[in-house]
């Protein structure tokens, strides 16, 4: 339970950045993820807090006290690895009593804590097996247990569960929230998977090489998507290059607008979110404009169809409808662009919010 | 009374039922793998069967199959010779200290292998092919031409030296292999729950590569052991270890069975080994760990 402040962090290897002047704050308690394709440096400055990876350039502070200099093993950090890191020649007691035995606490103390912790991880009864007779779920618990059961200030996890199937990975993602509520513990996550971390970050630093694209919370970084990057890498999105001329832009041959005072110009990308383009009935007469499309594919993803198709002159688009909409592939439907976000050359995208959406027009 | 049960199958009854099914379907499948099993047995166990009998016979004289007299009479006379009563525990304790001292000198060499990146490690891991890649009598003879002028010739540390020189292949080369196959986030997450890197190499990758290093160490001693070319060309002929006493038995002796006794003795100490090898490789944790 503790405070972690990373300030300008930076590591090369030779010449290639792999971490690029991160700054931000972990506050008490919370739970953050740093998300971003392989290869963005997440993992290594997560390693980097852990102490596995020496910084170039920058400080990490612990409540106010540096870390940087400070060896892995002495750093009150505790870290779940990607793979499973389990001492094979351990039972799961031994692997768990480790780095309680290391601090001579009493034995009776360490019974009691390793037994607490495989509770918390509901495998109680296993203390006495080998790690290679455990299911690979299983085995990412007790290495969970064995990071919490030091009661560390900051607890790391490095893409714990990408190795297992993804219904284990739902369950062992709830578990672990559950968990970290309980015992209140500061936790970095670090995933590629941006499902993983909506669902269990209070905030998400996005990465994208080397850099943090954009820290906030779930919500906040699907809704407004700080940069392209960002907007593409989270959620579904349809991105649309477009030309911005005064209070105007001009996607292929339509046109949708800008509002007062806007100051880019030329070149754009216009990001849309599938359900933000809404489905109107052919007489619609509401705000916006209404764009003609075909139907081109319907895929059924239980509570909702995913569907792609192609509005002449702007491209092939995707929109998430609802399942008791009657459409059929081949229809030609209309479609109004409610939301989307533009991006310029520089700085903070615009939002454009043409309707508070139009639901009571929209087909049913 | 108690009534008497029908007799139930003797189980050993039924095992050799099954196994002579098992036979006569093996024979009738696997014709050809039978045949080459027999032969390679043949040839492999011939002439220990030879040796066996030659060491506990009295008088084998020639068209007779088997020996026509057993005794011990020669044990008793081989045991009562000087040289080998010398020799038995001077070689023991030579091949101990030559394994000792290779892995005090390799073990820490292999470590920096497996786990340093330096300039011409490459290079110089392949040369310790070099020790096998060329005749060894040819080697050991120039190495004694400049052990003669060192004076070490006809020393016991210079029987060491050279048989040091034999060691270093499977010294360096099984352990750092070994080394090399510990998952380093393995020892990342004994530092992390604060271990010193001292206590992880010792609590983590060390019980992790026993098995390798147990078995480097165990031929090590084996093959030096029974090393014969050094210690012949560098000892004698003040250093007389086992085998080379052996050679000169065989070579100049009349009684075979002197030989033929110290063959069988000199099995001793690997067969012992390879039992506690097995006993090694089967018990506890390593089984476990692969999911055997």
């Amino acid at each position: 339970m503790a405070k972690l402040d990373i300030v300008q962090l930076t590591k090369r290897f030779g010449s290639v950045t792999a971490v690029s002047e991160a700054s931000f704050t972990v506050q008490d308690s919370e739970f953050m993820c740093i998300l971003g394709p392989s290869g963005c440096g997440k993992s290594t400055l997560l390693r980097m807090i852990a102490g596995f990876e020496s910084a170039t350039g920058g400080d990490m502070q612990i409540d106010g006290e540096s870390i940087t200099e400070l060896p892995a093993n002495k750093r009150p950090t505790a870290m779940v690895f990607q793979k499973y890191t389990l001492w094979p020649h351990m039972t799961v007691y031994d692997n768990i009593a480790f780095g309680l035995g290391l601090r001579h606490l009493p034995r009776a103390t360490i019974e009691k804590k390793v037994h607490d912790s495989l509770d918390l991880v509901s495998l109680s009864g296993y203390e006495k097996r080998f790690p290679a007779q455990l299911s690979g779920g299983q085995q990412q618990r007790v290495a969970l247990a064995r990071a919490i059961v030091l009661e560390p200030k900051i607890l790391l996890l490095d893409e714990p569960f990408s190795s297992l199937d993804a219904i284990l990975r739902v369950r062992l993602r709830e578990e672990l929230k559950r968990i970290q509520r309980r015992l209140k513990i500061t936790a970095i996550f670090v995933t590629h998977d941006q499902e993983e971390a909506l669902s269990l970050a209070d905030r998400i630093a996005v990465m994208n090489s080397g850099r943090i694209e954009q820290l906030d919370h779930p919500s906040t970084i699907y809704a407004n998507p700080e940069t392209l990057f960002v907007a593409d890498f989270i959620g579904a999105m349809n991105l649309l290059k477009a030309n911005a001329q005064g209070s105007s832009l001009r996607v292929g041959s339509k046109t949708l607008p800008l509002p007062d005072g806007s100051i880019v110009n030329g070149e754009t990308t216009i990001a849309l979110r599938p359900e933000d383009l809404v489905l109107v009935s052919d007489t619609y007469t509401g705000a916006g404009e209404i764009w003609k499309a075909n139907v081109d594919q319907i895929m059924d993803l239980g509570h909702y169809r995913k569907v792609l198709v192609d509005v002449p002159d702007v491209g092939e688009l995707k929109i998430f409808i609802a399942k008791s909409a009657h459409i059929n592939e081949g229809d030609t439907i209309s479609l109004v662009p409610a939301r989307y976000l533009v991006y310029g050359q520089h700085g903070s995208p615009i939002e454009v919010n043409r309707l508070a959406r139009p639901d009571s027009q929209a087909v049913q | 009374m108690t009534t008497i049960q029908p007799a139930a199958p003797l189980p050993g009854m039924s095992f050799w039922q099954g196994t002579r099914r098992s036979f006569t379907t093996m024979v009738r499948k696997n014709g050809f793998g039978l045949i080459a099993l027999v032969i390679l047995a043949l040839v492999i166990l011939g002439p220990l069967y030879s040796v066996v009998l030659w060491a506990f016979a009295e008088r084998w004289r020639y068209p007779s199959l088997i020996p026509n007299e057993f005794g011990l009479k020669f044990w008793e006379q081989t045991f009562s010779r000087a040289d080998i009563l010398e020799a038995l525990p001077f070689s023991i304790v030579l091949a101990l200290t030559v394994t000792a001292l290779s892995a005090v000198i390799c073990l820490p060499a292999s470590y920096a292998f497996a786990r340093m990146r330096f300039r011409g490690r490459q290079a110089l891991l392949l040369s310790f092919l070099a020790t096998n890649a060329f005749p060894r009598f040819g080697l050991y003879v120039s190495i004694a031409v400049i052990f003669f002028r060192l004076n070490l010739v006809g020393t016991v540390p210079g029987v060491i030296m050279i048989q040091l020189v034999n060691t270093l292949l499977l010294m360096i080369w099984i352990p750092t292999a070994a080394f090399q196959g510990v998952d380093r986030s393995l020892e990342e997450a004994a530092l992390d729950v604060g271990a010193s890197p001292l206590r992880v190499f010792i609590q983590i990758t060390l019980p992790m590569v026993m098995p390798a290093l147990a078995a480097a160490l165990l031929l090590t001693f084996v093959n030096t052991f029974y090393e014969a070319q050094g210690a012949l060309i560098v000892g004698l002929p003040r250093v007389v270890t086992m085998p080379v006493l052996m050679y000169s038995l065989i070579n100049s002796q009349l009684v075979v069975q002197y030989g033929a006794i110290v063959s069988v003795v000199l099995w001793l100490p690997s067969l012992l080994l390879l039992l506690m090898a097995q006993r090694l490789l089967r018990g506890g944790y390593l089984t476990a760990g692969f999911g055997v």
